[in-house]
C-alpha cells in the first residue's frame, strides 16, 4: 500500500465546502489517490475529514483558517518528507515553496482563473516561479500565466475540470417542473454563484436579451440557479426591463438535485467573462442539454471550442440563445457521449496520473 | 528545401486538427517551396504534416512530401538537405532496406525505422523536420546541430503547432498574438531575437542542436544532441593543425556540393567566399556562377566589393553577376524585405537581394561563406574579449563597483551624445565572458532598455530573458581556450540568431537554398580544436589556402572592415528610421537607428 508517491496537498478547501474549486480538489484528490498516490490534506479553510467522500489513501490533516497555524502545519508536514507537494491555489505557494524546499521535493501549483490572471505581486510570483509543474485548468489560464510564469512551457500544463458520473442525461421531472411553474414552457437556465464580486458570470447579459427573445418565445422562462449577494440587482434590473415574470429565481439548490434542474432545461447559458473554465457548462451537456458561453475566456475549453456548445462574442449573445432554444445545437446523449469522451472522469484521472509522474520526475 | 508545418492535437480534450489552419500555415511557407506541396492528416484527425516543397535533390514527384515510410510506421515533412545521404543510404542498403526514391527524405525515414531518436548523429547537413512516429504515437521534432534550418513551436496546452516560421504560425490564426518581452529586450539587446525566444509569447524556437518528442504529455523539454562547446572540448588539434584543418575545410566544401540542379555561390571581396569559390572549382572541376552585391552608393569607394570580387571570380573562371541595388530599388523591395523578415534583425537586408540576384540568374542551389569568421577566428572579438577579461577581470570580483561607475557614467555620455554608451559598463561587464560578449555585440546597452522600451516591458524582458546567465550556459563544457570561447560564444550566438536566421529567411523568400560549408558540424568536430591551435590571426591565412590556386593578393590583404551596406542610411532618407544618439561608430548608430526602427514597427 505504500508504494505510491506521498503527497502533502496544500488547498483552500476540500470536502463540505461549495464551489468550483473546491470540486475539483477532491476530484484532484480522487484521482491521485486512484492513480496510487497517498494524500494528506492540510486546508486553509474547510475540508471535513468525517465525509463519506474522502477517499481511503487521503486523510485531512489538517484545516484552518489561521496563517501562522497554516504555515506551522505545512513545515511540520513537509518535515515528513512527502515525495510531492500539491499547492492547490496561487495564494497558497509561498507555503508551498516553502514546504517543498523543506522537503527537498518537487511541487505542482495548481490554477484555476481570475486569481491567476492579474500578475501575482512579487512574493507570490517568486514562489510560483520556483514550481517544478505548473497547472491551470484552461488553455486560457495557462496562456495568462505564461505571461508572469517565468518557467518553461513545457513545466506549464492544462488540467481541465471534469464532470461528476451523476451528471447524465434523464427523465424530466414533471413534479418538479410543475413545482417550478414551467408548464411545458422552453426553458433558460443558468448555474452559478449570484456574487457581486463575480458578476461576471453574465445573468444581466441574459436579462437583456430576454425581451427580444420573448417575441418568439412568449412563454419562455429563465431559470436562475445559485445565490448570492448579486441577486437584489438582478432581480431589479428584471423588473427593470419588464421581464421579471419570466424569470425564476431558483435560489441555491444541493448538488444532489442538480441533474434534475439541467434536464428541465431546453438550454444552458453562462456568457460569462471571467471563467477559469466553466464547470456548470460540463454539467449542463454531460445533462445532454446545449450550452453557450462568450469567447475570451476559459469557456471555450469547455465548450471545445464551438464543437460542444457555442462560443459566441458578446454581440451575438441573443442570436445564439435564439439558436440553441429552437434545437439548432447538438443535445441529448448524443452530445452527453461526446463531452464525457473529452471531459469524463477516465480523461481526468490520466491527467493527472500522467501529470503526478511529470511532477515527480522532476525530482 | 523548403516549409514545413505540423500541428498535433495531443491533448485528450482538445478538438481534432483544423485542416484549414493547416492550410493557412502552409500558405505563408509558400515561398519557402514553390515546386510542390502536400499534406497529411492522420485518419483519427489528431495529428496533420505540411510540406512545401523546394525539389533539388530527386525532383521527382514521387520524393514528395510529407513522406510515408514503407511500413506506414511514420510520416515525415523535413526541410533542409542531408549532404551524406548517399552514404547513409549505402550502409542501409547493406542492411537491407529498399529504396523507391533517390531522396535524402526516403533515407531519414529508413534511418529513423532502424535508430530511432539516435539517427542524428548520423546526419551531416542543415536540417529541421517533423516526424510522426505512429507505432508511439508521437511526433518528433528535431532541428540541425548548429542552427541552420529553423524551427518553431507554439503550445497551448492542448494543441501543437509547428513551422519553419514565426509569421506561418500566426497566420493560422490559432496561435496568440501577445507580446513576448524576452523577446523585445533580447532584439534590442542583441539586433536578433535571442532564440528560444521568439517575439511571441506562445511561439518558442527548438534550439538548434535539440530534439524533442511531443507525447501523450505533451511537448517534453527540448534534448540537446549537439554541444559546439563540448566541440570544442573534445576535439584534438592533431599533430598538425595547419592541414587537419585544410583538410577538413576541403572535405566539407565537397560534401556541400551534392545536388541535381546546378550550384552557384555569393562571392564578396573577402576570403571567406572567395575561398570557397576556388574549393569548388578545385572540386567540381567546373566553375559554378558566382553572384557580387554591388551597391550603387558605394561605387568608386574602397567599401564596394564588385571589382575585387570581379577579380577572384576572374581567377577562377566562374561566370560573374554582378548585381548592381540602388536606393530606388530598396525602396520597392523593402516591405517584401520587412514581410518576409521572419523576425526583426538589423541584417539580412545583404541575403535578400543576393538570392534575388541569385534566383534571376537561374539558381535554385548557392553556397554562402557565412561562419568562416567564427570557424577562423576572423572578428576583432577573438583578441578583444580575452582582452577585456584580463583588463576587467578583477573588478569585476569587487561586488557592485562595476554597477556603480556605470550608474554614474551612463547618463553622463548619454547627455553628451558623444562616446559609446557601452563604455560606461566596461567595469561592470567587461570582466565575464557573457559580458565582455554582450559589450562587444550588444546594440542597446541593458541599461539603456527603460528608455527604448516601455519600462515595464524592459523589466520584465530582461528579467525572464537572463542573457547572462543563458550566455554562460553557452560555455558548458568549457571549451578549453580563449579562442575556443569566443568561437563558441559567436557561434551559439550572433551566427545563430543573426546570420543564419537572416540568411534563412532571405534566401527562402526567393526560393533560394542557401548552403553553409564554413558552419558544418562535421567540419568543426574535425578542425575547430586545429584552429582554437592555430590561434587568432592565422585561421584566415589558412582559409586562403583552402583553394589549390591560391587567392589573390589583395584579398587577403584587404583592410577586414566588415560588411557594409548603405541600407541605415536609406531608411534614415525614407525617414523611417529614427535618430539614435549614441553608438560610437557611425555604423554602429546606423544599426540602432534601424533597430529603433524595427522596435517601433513591432509596437504597432
Amino acid at each position: 500500500m505504500t508504494d505510491g508517491p506521498r503527497v502533502l496537498a496544500l488547498l483552500t478547501d476540500a470536502w463540505g465546502a461549495g464551489g468550483g474549486i473546491a470540486q475539483f480538489n477532491r476530484d484532484w484528490i480522487a484521482a491521485a489517490c486512484a492513480a496510487g498516490a497517498e494524500v494528506d490534506v492540510l486546508a486553509y479553510g474547510e475540508a471535513r475529514a468525517d465525509d463519506a467522500s474522502v477517499p481511503e489513501r487521503a486523510r485531512v490533516i489538517g484545516a484552518t483558517s489561521g496563517r501562522a497555524a497554516f504555515a506551522l502545519q505545512a513545515y511540520r508536514a513537509a518535515a515528513r518528507r512527502p515525495d510531492l507537494v500539491f499547492c492547490g491555489h496561487l495564494h497558497l505557494a509561498p507555503v508551498a515553496a516553502f514546504a517543498a524546499r523543506t522537503a527537498a521535493c518537487p511541487w505542482w501549483l495548481q490554477l484555476h482563473g481570475i486569481e491567476a490572471w492579474p500578475a501575482p505581486g512579487r512574493l507570490r510570483r517568486m514562489a510560483a516561479a520556483r514550481a517544478d509543474l505548473l497547472v491551470a485548468v484552461s488553455r486560457h489560464t495557462r496562456r495568462v500565466a505564461l505571461g508572469w510564469w517565468d518557467g518553461e512551457p513545457w513545466r506549464a500544463r492544462v488540467l481541465p475540470n471534469t464532470v461528476a458520473t451523476r451528471f447524465t442525461p434523464g427523465s424530466r421531472d414533471e413534479a418538479l417542473a410543475a413545482r417550478l411553474g414551467l408548464d411545458g414552457a422552453p426553458v433558460l437556465l443558468t448555474v452559478g454563484r449570484l456574487a457581486a464580486s463575480e458578476a461576471y458570470k453574465g445573468h444581466d447579459r441574459i436579462l437583456r436579451a430576454l425581451p427580444a427573445l420573448r417575441t418568439e418565445w412568449p412563454s419562455l422562462r429563465y431559470l436562475v440557479v445559485g445565490d448570492g449577494d448579486d441577486r437584489p440587482r438582478l432581480q431589479a434590473l428584471a423588473h427593470a426591463l419588464d421581464v421579471a415574470a419570466s424569470v425564476r429565481f431558483v435560489g441555491a439548490v444541493p448538488p444532489a438535485e442538480l441533474p434534475a434542474l439541467y434536464r428541465l432545461a431546453d438550454a444552458f447559458a453562462m456568457p460569462s467573462t471571467g471563467e477559469g473554465f466553466g464547470i456548470a457548462f460540463l454539467e449542463a451537456m454531460a445533462c445532454g442539454v446545449p450550452a453557450l458561453g462568450l469567447v475570451g475566456d476559459g469557456s471555450a475549453d469547455a465548450l471545445g471550442d464551438g464543437e460542444l456548445g457555442s462560443v459566441v462574442a458578446p454581440g451575438e449573445l441573443a442570436d445564439g440563445l435564439a439558436h440553441m432554444l429552437r434545437g439548432g445545437s447538438p443535445r441529448g446523449d448524443e452530445l452527453a457521449a461526446r463531452v464525457r469522451a473529452r471531459f469524463g472522469q477516465p480523461v481526468f484521472a490520466r491527467g493527472v496520473s500522467q501529470l503526478l509522474q511529470q511532477a515527480l520526475e522532476a525530482a | 528545401m523548403c516549409g514545413v508545418a505540423a500541428i498535433h492535437a495531443w491533448h485528450p480534450s482538445a478538438s481534432p486538427v483544423e485542416v484549414a489552419e493547416l492550410r493557412r500555415i502552409a500558405a505563408r511557407l509558400a515561398p519557402r517551396g514553390p515546386d510542390g506541396e502536400g499534406e497529411w492528416i492522420a485518419a483519427d484527425g489528431r495529428v496533420a504534416l505540411a510540406h512545401r516543397r523546394l525539389a533539388v535533390i530527386d525532383p521527382d514527384p514521387r520524393a514528395a512530401q510529407p513522406m510515408h515510410a514503407a511500413d506506414g510506421a511514420a510520416v515525415l515533412a523535413y526541410n533542409g538537405e542531408i549532404y551524406n545521404f548517399r552514404e547513409l543510404r549505402d550502409g542501409l542498403e547493406r542492411d537491407g532496406a529498399a529504396f523507391r526514391t533517390r531522396s535524402d527524405t526516403e533515407v531519414l525515414l529508413a534511418l529513423f525505422a532502424r535508430e530511432g531518436e539516435a539517427m542524428l548523429s548520423r546526419l551531416r547537413g542543415m536540417y529541421a523536420f517533423a516526424l510522426w512516429d505512429a507505432r508511439r504515437g508521437a511526433l518528433f521534432l528535431a532541428r540541425d546541430p548548429l542552427g541552420i534550418k529553423p524551427l518553431y513551436l507554439a503550445d497551448d496546452g492542448w494543441t501543437v503547432r509547428v513551422a519553419s516560421q514565426v509569421k506561418a504560425l500566426r497566420a493560422g490564426g490559432r496561435v496568440s498574438a501577445a507580446i513576448e518581452p524576452a523577446g523585445l529586450a533580447g532584439f534590442a539587446l542583441f539586433g536578433a531575437v535571442p532564440e528560444p525566444f521568439t517575439l511571441l509569447r506562445e511561439v518558442r524556437a527548438l534550439p538548434a542542436g535539440h530534439a524533442l518528442w511531443v507525447d501523450e504529455r505533451g511537448p517534453g523539454a527540448p534534448r540537446r544532441h549537439f554541444s559546439i562547446a563540448r566541440a570544442y572540448a573534445e576535439g584534438a588539434p592533431g599533430d598538425d593543425p595547419g592541414a587537419t584543418a585544410l583538410d577538413a575545410l576541403r572535405d566539407s566544401v565537397r560534401a556541400h556540393l551534392v545536388a541535381d540542379v546546378p550550384v552557384g555561390v555569393f562571392l564578396s571581396a573577402g576570403i571567406d567566399s572567395g575561398a570557397l569559390l576556388g574549393a569548388m572549382v578545385d572540386v567540381a572541376g567546373t566553375p559554378p556562377t558566382a553572384v557580387t552585391i554591388a551597391f550603387d552608393a558605394y561605387a568608386g569607394s574602397a567599401d564596394d566589393e564588385a571589382p575585387l570580387a570581379a577579380r577572384v571570380a576572374a581567377q577562377y573562371g566562374a561566370p560573374h553577376v554582378v548585381r548592381r541595388v540602388d536606393e530606388a530599388e530598396f525602396r520597392t523591395d523593402l516591405p517584401r524585405i520587412l514581410d518576409a523578415m521572419d523576425q526583426p534583425s538589423i541584417d539580412g537586408f545583404n541575403t535578400w537581394f543576393a538570392a534575388k540576384a541569385a534566383r534571376e540568374a537561374g539558381l535554385k542551389v548557392a553556397l554562402s561563406g557565412v561562419g568562416g569568421d567564427e570557424l577562423c577566428g576572423g572578428y576583432p572579438s577573438f583578441r578583444d574579449l580575452p582582452a577585456a577579461l584580463r583588463t576587467f577581470g578583477l573588478a569585476g570580483r569587487v561586488p557592485l563597483i562595476g554597477r556603480a561607475v556605470r550608474a554614474l557614467l551612463a547618463p553622463a555620455l548619454a547627455a553628451t551624445g558623444r562616446g559609446s554608451p557601452k563604455l560606461a559598463g566596461l567595469l561592470e561587464w567587461g570582466g565575464t565572458w557573457p559580458g565582455a560578449w554582450m559589450l562587444r555585440r550588444g546594440l542597446f546597452m541593458p541599461w539603456e532598455l527603460p528608455r527604448i522600451l516601455p519600462r515595464d516591458v524592459a523589466a520584465e524582458g530582461l528579467r525572464r530573458l537572463r542573457w547572462e546567465r543563458r550566455i554562460a550556459a553557452s560555455l558548458q563544457p568549457d571549451p578549453g581556450s580563449d579562442f575556443a570561447r569566443v568561437a563558441t560564444l559567436e557561434s551559439s550566438h550572433y551566427l545563430r540568431d543573426t546570420l543564419l536566421r537572416d540568411a534563412d529567411w532571405a534566401s527562402m523568400a526567393h526560393g533560394l537554398e542557401l548552403r553553409t560549408p564554413w558552419v558544418d558540424a562535421r567540419l568543426l568536430q574535425r578542425a575547430g580544436a586545429a584552429f582554437a591551435a592555430l590561434g587568432a590571426g592565422r585561421g584566415k591565412a589558412l582559409l586562403a589556402q583552402v583553394p589549390r590556386t591560391p587567392l589573390p593578393a589583395e584579398v587577403g590583404a584587404r583592410a577586414k572592415t566588415g560588411f557594409q551596406t548603405p541600407v541605415a542610411a536609406w531608411l534614415q532618407d525614407m525617414g523611417k528610421a529614427p535618430s539614435v544618439r549614441g553608438g560610437g561608430a557611425p555604423a554602429g548608430r546606423g544599426s540602432r537607428a534601424l533597430a529603433a526602427m524595427l522596435l517601433a514597427r513591432e509596437a504597432t
